[in-house]
Protein backbone atom coordinates (compact mmCIF):
# COMPACT_ATOMS: atom_id res chain seq x y z
CA UNK A 1 0.00 0.00 0.00
CA UNK A 2 1.12 3.30 -0.63
CA UNK A 3 1.91 5.82 2.01
CA UNK A 4 -0.10 7.75 -0.11
CA UNK A 5 -3.15 5.93 1.53
CA UNK A 6 -1.56 6.48 4.92
CA UNK A 7 -3.32 9.90 6.12
CA UNK A 8 -2.61 11.92 8.88
CA UNK A 9 -5.36 13.61 10.60
CA UNK A 10 -6.41 16.98 12.08
CA UNK A 11 -8.56 16.58 15.31
CA UNK A 12 -11.13 18.64 15.76
CA UNK A 13 -11.19 18.74 19.78
CA UNK A 14 -14.60 17.03 19.85
CA UNK A 15 -14.57 13.53 19.68
CA UNK A 16 -17.84 13.16 18.21
CA UNK A 17 -17.06 15.80 15.66
CA UNK A 18 -13.83 13.62 14.72
CA UNK A 19 -16.15 10.18 14.73
CA UNK A 20 -18.48 12.24 11.74
CA UNK A 21 -14.97 13.34 10.24
CA UNK A 22 -14.09 9.53 9.84
CA UNK A 23 -11.11 10.47 12.20
CA UNK A 24 -10.73 14.26 11.78
CA UNK A 25 -9.54 16.28 8.63
CA UNK A 26 -6.66 14.40 6.63
CA UNK A 27 -3.84 16.58 7.02
CA UNK A 28 -2.11 19.09 4.55
CA UNK A 29 -5.95 19.78 2.78
CA UNK A 30 -7.84 22.51 1.88
CA UNK A 31 -11.24 22.57 3.76
CA UNK A 32 -14.02 25.22 3.36
CA UNK A 33 -16.46 25.82 6.34
CA UNK A 34 -19.12 27.22 5.41
CA UNK A 35 -22.50 28.67 7.54
CA UNK A 36 -24.83 31.64 7.76
CA UNK A 37 -23.40 34.15 10.70
CA UNK A 38 -24.11 32.44 14.44
CA UNK A 39 -23.60 28.94 13.52
CA UNK A 40 -20.42 28.22 15.35
CA UNK A 41 -17.86 28.35 12.40
CA UNK A 42 -15.10 30.50 14.01
CA UNK A 43 -15.87 28.81 17.45
CA UNK A 44 -15.17 25.10 15.96
CA UNK A 45 -12.39 26.36 14.59
CA UNK A 46 -10.68 27.77 17.11
CA UNK A 47 -11.47 24.91 18.96
CA UNK A 48 -9.47 23.14 16.03
CA UNK A 49 -6.51 25.79 16.69
CA UNK A 50 -6.24 24.84 20.29
CA UNK A 51 -7.00 21.28 20.28
CA UNK A 52 -3.52 21.04 18.05
CA UNK A 53 -1.59 24.02 19.84
CA UNK A 54 1.52 22.19 20.62
CA UNK A 55 4.77 21.40 19.16
CA UNK A 56 7.44 23.16 17.35
CA UNK A 57 5.13 25.12 14.66
CA UNK A 58 2.14 27.57 14.98
CA UNK A 59 -1.32 27.71 14.16
CA UNK A 60 -2.32 31.10 12.55
CA UNK A 61 -6.27 32.60 12.55
CA UNK A 62 -6.19 35.01 10.10
CA UNK A 63 -9.08 37.50 10.07
CA UNK A 64 -10.13 39.04 6.85
CA UNK A 65 -12.69 41.96 6.77
CA UNK A 66 -16.01 40.31 8.54
CA UNK A 67 -15.54 39.89 12.20
CA UNK A 68 -12.52 42.35 13.99
CA UNK A 69 -9.38 40.25 15.27
CA UNK A 70 -10.64 41.82 18.80
CA UNK A 71 -14.08 39.89 18.63
CA UNK A 72 -12.51 36.33 17.46
CA UNK A 73 -10.18 36.78 20.34
CA UNK A 74 -12.51 37.97 23.18
CA UNK A 75 -15.09 35.59 22.49
CA UNK A 76 -12.68 32.51 22.43
CA UNK A 77 -12.17 33.22 26.21
CA UNK A 78 -15.24 32.07 27.80
CA UNK A 79 -14.73 28.78 26.27
CA UNK A 80 -13.05 25.63 28.70
CA UNK A 81 -10.48 24.89 25.38
CA UNK A 82 -9.02 28.56 25.68
CA UNK A 83 -5.60 28.15 27.19
CA UNK A 84 -4.20 32.00 27.60
CA UNK A 85 -0.40 30.27 27.35
CA UNK A 86 -1.40 29.42 24.00
CA UNK A 87 -1.88 32.59 22.45
CA UNK A 88 1.11 34.55 20.50
CA UNK A 89 3.19 31.20 20.22
CA UNK A 90 1.57 28.33 19.45
CA UNK A 91 -1.82 30.02 18.36
CA UNK A 92 -0.97 33.35 16.46
CA UNK A 93 -3.87 35.86 15.26
CA UNK A 94 -3.30 37.92 12.38
CA UNK A 95 -5.61 40.85 10.64
CA UNK A 96 -5.28 41.46 7.40
CA UNK A 97 -8.25 43.48 6.55
CA UNK A 98 -6.24 47.08 5.98
CA UNK A 99 -3.81 45.41 3.66
CA UNK A 100 -6.91 43.53 2.27
CA UNK A 101 -8.76 46.92 1.90
CA UNK A 102 -5.89 48.63 0.34
CA UNK A 103 -4.02 46.50 -2.14
CA UNK A 104 -7.55 44.18 -2.77
CA UNK A 105 -7.66 40.16 -3.08
CA UNK A 106 -4.18 40.60 -4.97
CA UNK A 107 -2.49 41.60 -1.50
CA UNK A 108 -3.19 38.24 -0.14
CA UNK A 109 -0.65 36.17 -1.50
CA UNK A 110 2.64 38.33 -1.48
CA UNK A 111 1.53 38.27 2.70
CA UNK A 112 0.40 34.43 2.83
CA UNK A 113 3.95 33.39 1.03
CA UNK A 114 5.80 35.99 3.44
CA UNK A 115 4.12 34.93 6.92
CA UNK A 116 4.31 30.81 5.41
CA UNK A 117 8.58 30.99 5.05
CA UNK A 118 8.34 33.59 8.32
CA UNK A 119 6.58 31.02 10.56
CA UNK A 120 6.23 27.71 9.24
CA UNK A 121 2.39 27.35 10.27
CA UNK A 122 0.90 23.53 10.35
CA UNK A 123 -2.33 25.27 10.42
CA UNK A 124 -3.76 28.44 9.09
CA UNK A 125 -7.81 29.34 9.55
CA UNK A 126 -8.71 32.48 7.34
CA UNK A 127 -12.12 34.00 9.10
CA UNK A 128 -13.76 34.90 6.59
CA UNK A 129 -12.54 33.78 3.39
CA UNK A 130 -15.78 34.86 1.30
CA UNK A 131 -15.37 38.43 2.58
CA UNK A 132 -12.71 38.76 0.30
CA UNK A 133 -15.13 38.32 -2.90
CA UNK A 134 -16.24 41.70 -1.97
CA UNK A 135 -13.15 43.32 -2.82
CA UNK A 136 -12.62 41.65 -5.88
CA UNK A 137 -13.14 43.53 -9.46
CA UNK A 138 -13.74 40.52 -11.21
CA UNK A 139 -14.91 37.15 -11.27
CA UNK A 140 -10.83 36.54 -12.89
CA UNK A 141 -8.94 38.29 -10.46
CA UNK A 142 -10.44 35.86 -7.56
CA UNK A 143 -9.84 33.32 -9.36
CA UNK A 144 -6.69 34.04 -10.24
CA UNK A 145 -5.91 34.40 -6.83
CA UNK A 146 -7.76 31.26 -5.65
CA UNK A 147 -5.49 29.38 -7.94
CA UNK A 148 -2.23 30.64 -6.72
CA UNK A 149 -3.42 30.24 -2.85
CA UNK A 150 -3.94 26.43 -3.87
CA UNK A 151 -1.05 26.43 -5.43
CA UNK A 152 1.25 27.99 -2.83
CA UNK A 153 -1.12 25.89 0.44
CA UNK A 154 -0.38 22.59 -1.70
CA UNK A 155 3.26 23.62 -1.73
CA UNK A 156 3.64 23.71 2.33
CA UNK A 157 3.34 21.21 4.61
CA UNK A 158 0.24 22.92 6.39
CA UNK A 159 -3.94 22.16 6.63
CA UNK A 160 -5.94 25.03 5.81
CA UNK A 161 -9.70 25.91 7.09
CA UNK A 162 -11.37 28.76 4.55
CA UNK A 163 -14.40 30.12 6.55
CA UNK A 164 -17.27 31.64 5.12
CA UNK A 165 -21.16 32.68 5.20
CA UNK A 166 -21.36 31.00 2.08
CA UNK A 167 -24.59 29.90 0.78
CA UNK A 168 -25.55 27.21 -1.50
CA UNK A 169 -25.07 28.99 -4.52
CA UNK A 170 -22.21 29.87 -3.27
CA UNK A 171 -21.14 25.96 -4.14
CA UNK A 172 -21.54 26.32 -7.53
CA UNK A 173 -20.20 29.67 -8.19
CA UNK A 174 -17.09 30.33 -6.22
CA UNK A 175 -13.63 28.83 -7.13
CA UNK A 176 -12.20 28.30 -3.75
CA UNK A 177 -14.95 25.15 -3.33
CA UNK A 178 -12.96 23.51 -6.70
CA UNK A 179 -10.21 23.61 -4.47
CA UNK A 180 -11.28 22.75 -1.52
CA UNK A 181 -10.30 19.11 0.04
CA UNK A 182 -13.34 18.94 2.26
CA UNK A 183 -16.60 21.12 2.67
CA UNK A 184 -18.83 21.18 6.59
CA UNK A 185 -21.73 23.55 6.90
CA UNK A 186 -23.43 24.53 9.95
CA UNK A 187 -26.55 25.08 9.54
CA UNK A 188 -29.39 26.76 12.20
CA UNK A 189 -33.05 26.09 11.74
CA UNK A 190 -35.39 28.09 13.91
CA UNK A 191 -37.86 26.17 16.58
CA UNK A 192 -40.67 27.91 18.12
CA UNK A 193 -38.85 28.78 21.23
CA UNK A 194 -34.98 27.89 20.42
CA UNK A 195 -32.82 26.99 17.45
CA UNK A 196 -31.48 23.40 16.22
CA UNK A 197 -28.20 23.36 14.82
CA UNK A 198 -26.76 21.15 12.27
CA UNK A 199 -22.89 20.07 11.54
CA UNK A 200 -22.84 17.70 7.71
CA UNK A 201 -19.70 17.03 5.83
CA UNK A 202 -20.47 17.58 2.04
CA UNK A 203 -17.19 16.56 0.94
CA UNK A 204 -13.69 14.40 2.25
CA UNK A 205 -11.26 13.91 -0.23
CA UNK A 206 -9.49 10.69 0.43
CA UNK A 207 -11.57 10.26 3.44
CA UNK A 208 -14.63 8.47 4.44
CA UNK A 209 -17.17 10.07 6.45
CA UNK A 210 -20.99 10.01 8.10
CA UNK A 211 -23.09 11.31 6.14
CA UNK A 212 -26.58 13.43 7.17
CA UNK A 213 -27.05 16.06 9.45
CA UNK A 214 -25.76 15.95 13.35
CA UNK A 215 -26.91 17.98 15.71
CA UNK A 216 -24.90 20.08 17.61
CA UNK A 217 -25.14 22.85 20.22
CA UNK A 218 -22.74 24.99 21.71
CA UNK A 219 -22.09 24.84 25.18
CA UNK A 220 -18.84 26.05 27.73
CA UNK A 221 -16.79 23.17 26.18
CA UNK A 222 -17.05 24.72 22.80
CA UNK A 223 -19.24 22.44 20.09
CA UNK A 224 -21.16 19.27 21.55
CA UNK A 225 -22.22 17.26 18.30
CA UNK A 226 -24.49 14.63 18.53
CA UNK A 227 -23.70 12.68 15.44
CA UNK A 228 -26.76 10.71 13.48
CA UNK A 229 -27.58 7.25 14.82
CA UNK A 230 -27.84 4.99 11.96
CA UNK A 231 -28.70 1.61 12.15
CA UNK A 232 -25.49 -1.00 13.60
CA UNK A 233 -24.04 -3.32 11.22
CA UNK A 234 -24.46 -6.71 12.90
CA UNK A 235 -21.65 -8.93 13.07
CA UNK A 236 -21.77 -11.97 11.65
CA UNK A 237 -21.94 -14.34 14.56
CA UNK A 238 -24.74 -12.30 15.95
CA UNK A 239 -26.96 -14.40 18.08
CA UNK A 240 -30.46 -13.37 19.48
CA UNK A 241 -30.31 -14.00 23.08
CA UNK A 242 -32.86 -16.30 23.91
CA UNK A 243 -34.53 -15.31 27.35
CA UNK A 244 -37.64 -14.22 28.76
CA UNK A 245 -37.45 -10.97 31.10
CA UNK A 246 -40.44 -10.22 33.14
CA UNK A 247 -42.50 -7.10 33.01
CA UNK A 248 -43.26 -6.89 36.61
CA UNK A 249 -46.90 -6.52 36.44
CA UNK A 250 -48.29 -9.54 37.83
CA UNK A 251 -50.80 -11.90 35.22
CA UNK A 252 -48.96 -10.02 32.19
CA UNK A 253 -46.15 -12.37 31.61
CA UNK A 254 -48.33 -15.31 30.46
CA UNK A 255 -50.02 -13.04 28.00
CA UNK A 256 -47.21 -12.66 26.34
CA UNK A 257 -46.05 -16.23 26.48
CA UNK A 258 -44.09 -15.77 29.63
CA UNK A 259 -42.53 -12.37 29.39
CA UNK A 260 -40.76 -10.13 27.11
CA UNK A 261 -38.02 -11.22 24.72
CA UNK A 262 -34.37 -9.90 26.25
CA UNK A 263 -33.59 -7.37 23.55
CA UNK A 264 -37.18 -6.82 22.40
CA UNK A 265 -38.81 -3.57 21.99
CA UNK A 266 -42.47 -3.02 23.56
CA UNK A 267 -45.17 -0.04 22.55
CA UNK A 268 -47.27 1.02 25.45
CA UNK A 269 -50.09 2.99 23.91
CA UNK A 270 -53.26 4.87 25.74
CA UNK A 271 -54.53 7.74 26.98
CA UNK A 272 -53.68 9.58 29.60
CA UNK A 273 -54.38 7.96 33.17
CA UNK A 274 -54.70 4.52 31.60
CA UNK A 275 -51.48 3.53 33.62
CA UNK A 276 -48.47 3.87 31.16
CA UNK A 277 -46.38 5.43 33.23
CA UNK A 278 -46.72 2.37 36.02
CA UNK A 279 -46.22 -0.11 33.28
CA UNK A 280 -43.22 1.55 32.25
CA UNK A 281 -41.96 1.87 36.04
CA UNK A 282 -42.88 -1.43 37.16
CA UNK A 283 -41.13 -2.75 33.93
CA UNK A 284 -37.72 -0.70 34.39
CA UNK A 285 -37.89 -1.36 38.59
CA UNK A 286 -38.73 -5.12 38.64
CA UNK A 287 -35.14 -4.88 36.16
CA UNK A 288 -33.29 -3.59 39.13
CA UNK A 289 -34.72 -6.24 41.53
CA UNK A 290 -33.41 -8.82 38.93
CA UNK A 291 -30.04 -7.45 38.80
CA UNK A 292 -30.47 -5.54 35.30
CA UNK A 293 -29.68 -2.12 35.66
CA UNK A 294 -32.22 0.61 33.86
CA UNK A 295 -32.23 3.81 32.07
CA UNK A 296 -35.66 5.20 32.51
CA UNK A 297 -36.60 8.79 30.59
CA UNK A 298 -39.44 10.61 30.78
CA UNK A 299 -40.53 14.48 30.08
CA UNK A 300 -44.07 14.81 32.17
CA UNK A 301 -43.11 14.39 35.91
CA UNK A 302 -40.21 15.73 37.71
CA UNK A 303 -37.93 14.05 39.46
CA UNK A 304 -39.19 14.69 42.97
CA UNK A 305 -42.56 13.71 41.63
CA UNK A 306 -40.97 10.36 39.48
CA UNK A 307 -39.21 9.41 43.05
CA UNK A 308 -42.50 9.40 45.03
CA UNK A 309 -44.34 7.24 42.26
CA UNK A 310 -41.15 4.71 43.07
CA UNK A 311 -42.14 5.27 46.23
CA UNK A 312 -45.25 4.52 46.10
CA UNK A 313 -44.21 1.20 44.11
CA UNK A 314 -42.90 -0.33 47.22
CA UNK A 315 -39.52 0.52 45.96
CA UNK A 316 -37.43 3.03 47.95
CA UNK A 317 -36.09 5.54 45.08
CA UNK A 318 -32.72 5.85 46.69
CA UNK A 319 -32.41 2.19 47.49
CA UNK A 320 -33.33 1.34 43.44
CA UNK A 321 -30.92 4.39 42.46
CA UNK A 322 -27.84 2.51 44.49
CA UNK A 323 -29.01 -0.35 42.88
CA UNK A 324 -28.69 0.56 38.88
CA UNK A 325 -31.45 2.40 38.35
CA UNK A 326 -31.01 5.13 36.36
CA UNK A 327 -33.26 8.96 35.68
CA UNK A 328 -32.91 11.06 32.76
CA UNK A 329 -35.61 14.03 32.90
CA UNK A 330 -35.54 16.41 30.11
CA UNK A 331 -38.63 19.13 30.24
CA UNK A 332 -40.00 19.25 27.46
CA UNK A 333 -39.54 22.57 26.64
CA UNK A 334 -35.79 22.10 26.46
CA UNK A 335 -35.96 18.74 24.65
CA UNK A 336 -33.63 18.09 22.24
CA UNK A 337 -34.46 14.75 20.84
CA UNK A 338 -30.53 14.26 19.31
CA UNK A 339 -29.14 14.65 22.98
CA UNK A 340 -31.06 12.29 24.92
CA UNK A 341 -30.81 9.58 21.62
CA UNK A 342 -27.33 9.84 21.98
CA UNK A 343 -27.47 9.31 25.69
CA UNK A 344 -29.89 6.30 25.66
CA UNK A 345 -27.47 4.85 22.26
CA UNK A 346 -24.36 5.67 24.73
CA UNK A 347 -25.58 3.68 27.65
CA UNK A 348 -26.27 0.46 25.59
CA UNK A 349 -23.29 1.05 23.77
CA UNK A 350 -21.09 1.18 27.18
CA UNK A 351 -23.62 -1.76 28.62
CA UNK A 352 -24.41 -0.20 31.21
CA UNK A 353 -28.57 -0.73 30.96
CA UNK A 354 -30.12 -3.95 30.12
CA UNK A 355 -33.71 -2.02 30.68
CA UNK A 356 -34.59 1.05 29.21
CA UNK A 357 -37.70 2.80 29.14
CA UNK A 358 -39.10 6.26 27.59
CA UNK A 359 -42.03 8.04 28.86
CA UNK A 360 -43.16 8.98 26.49
CA UNK A 361 -42.14 8.73 22.80
CA UNK A 362 -44.42 11.02 22.11
CA UNK A 363 -42.97 13.85 23.90
CA UNK A 364 -40.19 13.31 21.51
CA UNK A 365 -42.23 13.81 18.12
CA UNK A 366 -43.45 16.64 19.22
CA UNK A 367 -40.22 18.31 19.79
CA UNK A 368 -38.89 16.96 16.18
CA UNK A 369 -39.30 19.24 13.46
CA UNK A 370 -38.60 16.29 11.26
CA UNK A 371 -41.03 13.38 11.89
CA UNK A 372 -38.89 11.18 9.33
CA UNK A 373 -35.64 11.97 11.07
CA UNK A 374 -37.35 10.78 14.48
CA UNK A 375 -38.30 7.73 13.08
CA UNK A 376 -34.66 7.15 11.50
CA UNK A 377 -33.66 7.77 15.04
CA UNK A 378 -35.53 5.17 17.01
CA UNK A 379 -35.60 2.39 14.13
CA UNK A 380 -31.71 2.84 14.14
CA UNK A 381 -32.07 2.66 18.17
CA UNK A 382 -34.27 0.08 18.28
CA UNK A 383 -32.03 -2.42 16.22
CA UNK A 384 -29.20 -1.23 18.52
CA UNK A 385 -31.80 -2.26 21.47
CA UNK A 386 -31.84 -6.02 19.83
CA UNK A 387 -27.92 -6.15 18.99
CA UNK A 388 -27.30 -5.21 22.81
CA UNK A 389 -29.57 -7.15 24.50
CA UNK A 390 -31.36 -4.26 26.34
CA UNK A 391 -34.87 -4.55 26.60
CA UNK A 392 -37.19 -1.67 26.17
CA UNK A 393 -40.38 -0.24 26.46
CA UNK A 394 -41.80 2.81 25.36
CA UNK A 395 -45.23 4.63 26.12
CA UNK A 396 -47.42 6.41 23.70
CA UNK A 397 -50.16 8.67 24.54
CA UNK A 398 -53.21 7.81 21.82
CA UNK A 399 -55.36 10.81 21.44
CA UNK A 400 -52.37 13.33 22.28
CA UNK A 401 -53.39 16.02 20.49
CA UNK A 402 -50.46 16.68 18.29
CA UNK A 403 -51.50 16.43 14.54
CA UNK A 404 -49.82 13.21 13.88
CA UNK A 405 -50.45 11.50 16.44
CA UNK A 406 -52.11 8.56 14.37
CA UNK A 407 -49.15 8.75 12.08
CA UNK A 408 -46.62 8.46 14.70
CA UNK A 409 -48.83 5.45 16.07
CA UNK A 410 -48.42 3.57 13.14
CA UNK A 411 -44.78 4.12 13.14
CA UNK A 412 -43.80 3.03 16.31
CA UNK A 413 -46.03 0.09 16.25
CA UNK A 414 -44.32 -0.74 13.09
CA UNK A 415 -40.86 -1.15 14.08
CA UNK A 416 -41.63 -2.31 17.49
CA UNK A 417 -41.84 -6.68 18.29
CA UNK A 418 -44.95 -5.90 21.03
CA UNK A 419 -47.47 -3.65 21.13
CA UNK A 420 -50.16 -3.28 24.07
CA UNK A 421 -53.21 -1.20 24.12
CA UNK A 422 -54.38 0.38 26.94
CA UNK A 423 -57.80 1.67 27.75
CA UNK A 424 -60.35 3.43 29.58
CA UNK A 425 -64.30 2.12 30.08
CA UNK A 426 -67.16 3.37 32.17
CA UNK A 427 -68.59 6.88 32.84
CA UNK A 428 -66.13 7.85 35.40
CA UNK A 429 -63.56 6.14 33.23
CA UNK A 430 -62.11 4.43 36.28
CA UNK A 431 -61.89 0.83 34.75
CA UNK A 432 -58.96 -0.05 33.23
CA UNK A 433 -58.38 -2.77 30.16
CA UNK A 434 -54.72 -4.17 28.51
CA UNK A 435 -54.95 -5.70 25.38
CA UNK A 436 -51.81 -7.49 23.91
CA UNK A 437 -52.43 -6.48 19.91
CA UNK A 438 -49.05 -8.08 18.48
CA UNK A 439 -46.27 -9.94 19.93
CA UNK A 440 -43.22 -10.71 17.47
CA UNK A 441 -42.00 -14.41 17.84
CA UNK A 442 -44.27 -15.22 20.75
CA UNK A 443 -47.93 -16.75 21.54
CA UNK A 444 -49.88 -14.28 23.30
CA UNK A 445 -53.07 -13.98 24.89
CA UNK A 446 -55.87 -11.71 22.61
CA UNK A 447 -58.30 -11.05 25.01
CA UNK A 448 -59.00 -8.17 26.98
CA UNK A 449 -58.12 -7.84 30.20
CA UNK A 450 -58.92 -5.97 32.92
CA UNK A 451 -55.55 -4.15 34.45
CA UNK A 452 -56.27 -2.97 37.93
CA UNK A 453 -53.68 -0.14 40.01
CA UNK A 454 -53.56 0.06 43.56
CA UNK A 455 -50.60 1.18 45.95
CA UNK A 456 -48.76 -1.45 45.09
CA UNK A 457 -48.52 -0.95 40.76
CA UNK A 458 -50.48 -2.76 38.26
CA UNK A 459 -51.88 -6.25 38.07
CA UNK A 460 -53.96 -7.97 35.57
CA UNK A 461 -56.45 -9.38 37.11
CA UNK B 1 35.31 30.02 -5.18
CA UNK B 2 32.08 29.99 -2.70
CA UNK B 3 32.40 27.24 0.34
CA UNK B 4 28.33 27.15 0.37
CA UNK B 5 27.29 23.62 -0.78
CA UNK B 6 25.36 23.66 -4.39
CA UNK B 7 21.79 22.02 -4.32
CA UNK B 8 20.22 22.09 -8.11
CA UNK B 9 16.27 22.07 -7.80
CA UNK B 10 14.53 20.65 -10.38
CA UNK B 11 10.85 21.62 -10.04
CA UNK B 12 8.25 23.21 -12.50
CA UNK B 13 6.22 24.19 -9.60
CA UNK B 14 6.73 28.15 -8.67
CA UNK B 15 5.63 27.35 -5.30
CA UNK B 16 7.46 24.69 -3.81
CA UNK B 17 10.54 26.28 -5.84
CA UNK B 18 9.91 29.71 -3.83
CA UNK B 19 9.73 27.99 -0.93
CA UNK B 20 12.90 25.24 -1.54
CA UNK B 21 14.99 28.38 -2.53
CA UNK B 22 14.49 30.44 0.71
CA UNK B 23 14.50 27.02 3.10
CA UNK B 24 17.16 26.04 1.56
CA UNK B 25 19.25 29.75 1.68
CA UNK B 26 18.63 29.86 4.87
CA UNK B 27 20.34 27.17 6.09
CA UNK B 28 23.11 28.03 4.46
CA UNK B 29 23.26 26.50 0.76
CA UNK B 30 23.43 27.74 -2.92
CA UNK B 31 20.65 26.87 -5.12
CA UNK B 32 20.22 27.06 -8.57
CA UNK B 33 17.77 25.63 -11.16
CA UNK B 34 16.80 23.75 -13.75
CA UNK B 35 13.21 23.25 -15.11
CA UNK B 36 13.58 19.79 -17.02
CA UNK B 37 15.63 16.76 -16.32
CA UNK B 38 17.82 17.02 -19.92
CA UNK B 39 18.48 21.22 -18.76
CA UNK B 40 19.18 19.53 -14.91
CA UNK B 41 22.11 17.16 -16.84
CA UNK B 42 23.47 19.73 -18.14
CA UNK B 43 23.88 22.25 -15.12
CA UNK B 44 25.09 19.25 -13.31
CA UNK B 45 27.86 19.02 -15.54
CA UNK B 46 29.13 22.50 -15.35
CA UNK B 47 27.67 22.90 -11.81
CA UNK B 48 29.02 20.09 -10.14
CA UNK B 49 25.85 20.61 -7.59
CA UNK B 50 26.28 18.64 -4.06
CA UNK B 51 22.85 17.70 -4.01
CA UNK B 52 20.02 17.29 -6.97
CA UNK B 53 16.65 17.63 -5.58
CA UNK B 54 13.93 16.70 -8.14
CA UNK B 55 10.65 16.12 -8.74
CA UNK B 56 9.96 13.11 -10.33
CA UNK B 57 7.23 14.93 -12.66
CA UNK B 58 9.49 17.09 -15.14
CA UNK B 59 9.52 17.74 -18.63
CA UNK B 60 11.57 16.46 -21.43
CA UNK B 61 13.82 13.37 -18.82
CA UNK B 62 11.84 12.44 -15.72
CA UNK B 63 13.53 13.16 -12.58
CA UNK B 64 14.16 8.71 -12.15
CA UNK B 65 15.61 9.01 -15.43
CA UNK B 66 17.91 11.82 -14.72
CA UNK B 67 18.80 10.28 -11.20
CA UNK B 68 20.26 7.29 -13.08
CA UNK B 69 21.89 9.37 -15.78
CA UNK B 70 23.60 10.93 -12.82
CA UNK B 71 24.84 8.00 -11.35
CA UNK B 72 25.60 6.20 -14.65
CA UNK B 73 28.02 9.87 -15.34
CA UNK B 74 31.21 8.75 -13.61
CA UNK B 75 32.22 12.96 -13.82
CA UNK B 76 29.13 13.13 -11.08
CA UNK B 77 29.90 10.52 -8.79
CA UNK B 78 29.94 13.31 -5.75
CA UNK B 79 27.01 14.30 -6.48
CA UNK B 80 23.79 13.08 -4.38
CA UNK B 81 20.07 12.87 -5.64
CA UNK B 82 17.15 13.66 -3.45
CA UNK B 83 14.31 12.50 -5.50
CA UNK B 84 11.14 14.73 -3.87
CA UNK B 85 7.64 14.19 -5.20
CA UNK B 86 4.12 14.51 -5.24
CA UNK B 87 4.37 10.51 -6.02
CA UNK B 88 4.53 7.52 -3.19
CA UNK B 89 7.29 6.71 -5.39
CA UNK B 90 9.95 5.24 -2.71
CA UNK B 91 11.13 2.56 -3.90
CA UNK B 92 11.41 3.31 -7.59
CA UNK B 93 13.59 6.13 -6.48
CA UNK B 94 15.58 3.53 -4.48
CA UNK B 95 15.71 1.34 -7.92
CA UNK B 96 16.63 4.10 -10.26
CA UNK B 97 19.78 4.66 -7.61
CA UNK B 98 18.18 7.61 -5.53
CA UNK B 99 20.41 8.61 -2.46
CA UNK B 100 16.63 9.35 -0.57
CA UNK B 101 13.31 9.77 -1.19
CA UNK B 102 11.05 12.79 0.95
CA UNK B 103 7.27 12.52 -0.47
CA UNK B 104 5.75 16.13 -1.10
CA UNK B 105 4.36 18.50 0.21
CA UNK B 106 7.43 20.20 1.22
CA UNK B 107 7.91 19.91 5.23
CA UNK B 108 10.70 22.54 5.75
CA UNK B 109 12.67 20.99 8.24
CA UNK B 110 12.73 17.45 6.81
CA UNK B 111 14.26 18.85 3.62
CA UNK B 112 16.87 20.64 5.34
CA UNK B 113 17.33 17.75 7.60
CA UNK B 114 17.50 15.03 4.51
CA UNK B 115 19.71 17.38 2.72
CA UNK B 116 22.54 17.93 5.94
CA UNK B 117 22.51 13.98 6.78
CA UNK B 118 23.32 13.46 2.85
CA UNK B 119 25.99 15.94 2.75
CA UNK B 120 27.49 14.93 5.97
CA UNK B 121 27.09 11.13 4.64
CA UNK B 122 29.28 12.71 1.67
CA UNK B 123 31.97 14.29 3.94
CA UNK B 124 32.34 10.95 5.47
CA UNK B 125 33.12 9.37 2.18
CA UNK B 126 35.85 11.86 0.95
CA UNK B 127 37.04 10.11 -2.56
CA UNK B 128 33.39 10.81 -3.55
CA UNK B 129 32.79 14.13 -2.61
CA UNK B 130 36.17 15.58 -4.72
CA UNK B 131 34.81 17.79 -7.41
CA UNK B 132 36.71 16.80 -10.83
CA UNK B 133 38.27 19.45 -12.92
CA UNK B 134 36.57 21.61 -15.06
Amino acid sequence: MNNVNNVNRVRTGSIQADYVLGGGFPDHSINIIMGQPGTGKTIFAEQLLFENAQGDRPSLFITTLSEPLTKAVRYVQQFAFYDERKLGTDIQYHDVGSLLTAAGPDGLMPWMTDIIKTTRPKIIVIDSFRAIHDLSTSVQQMRRMVSELAGLLSAYDVTTFLLGEYTGDDVQRFPEFAIGDGIVEFARRPLSTRDERFFRVLKLRGSSYRQGQHAFRIGAGGLEIYPRLVSPNLPTNYEPRLKRVSTGVAGLDSMVGGGLWSGSTTLVVGPTGSGKTTLALQFILEGVRQGEPGLYVHFQENPAQLRRAIDSLGMNAEKAIADGLRLRYESPVELEIDSIIVDIFESIRSGEIQRLAVDAIGDLAAAASDAQRLHDYLYALVQHFTVHHVTSLLTFESGGGITSTLEYEQRFSYMSDNVLQLALHGQERTRRTLRVVKTRQSEHDPDVRELAINAGGARIV
Amino acid sequence: MTSRAIILVVERDPHVRDLEEYFLNEAGYEVEFALDGVAALARARVLFPQIIVTEILVPKLDGLALCRAVKEDPALRGTAVLVFSILAADARAREAGADAFLMKPLADRRLVETVRALLASRQRTPSSTRRPPS
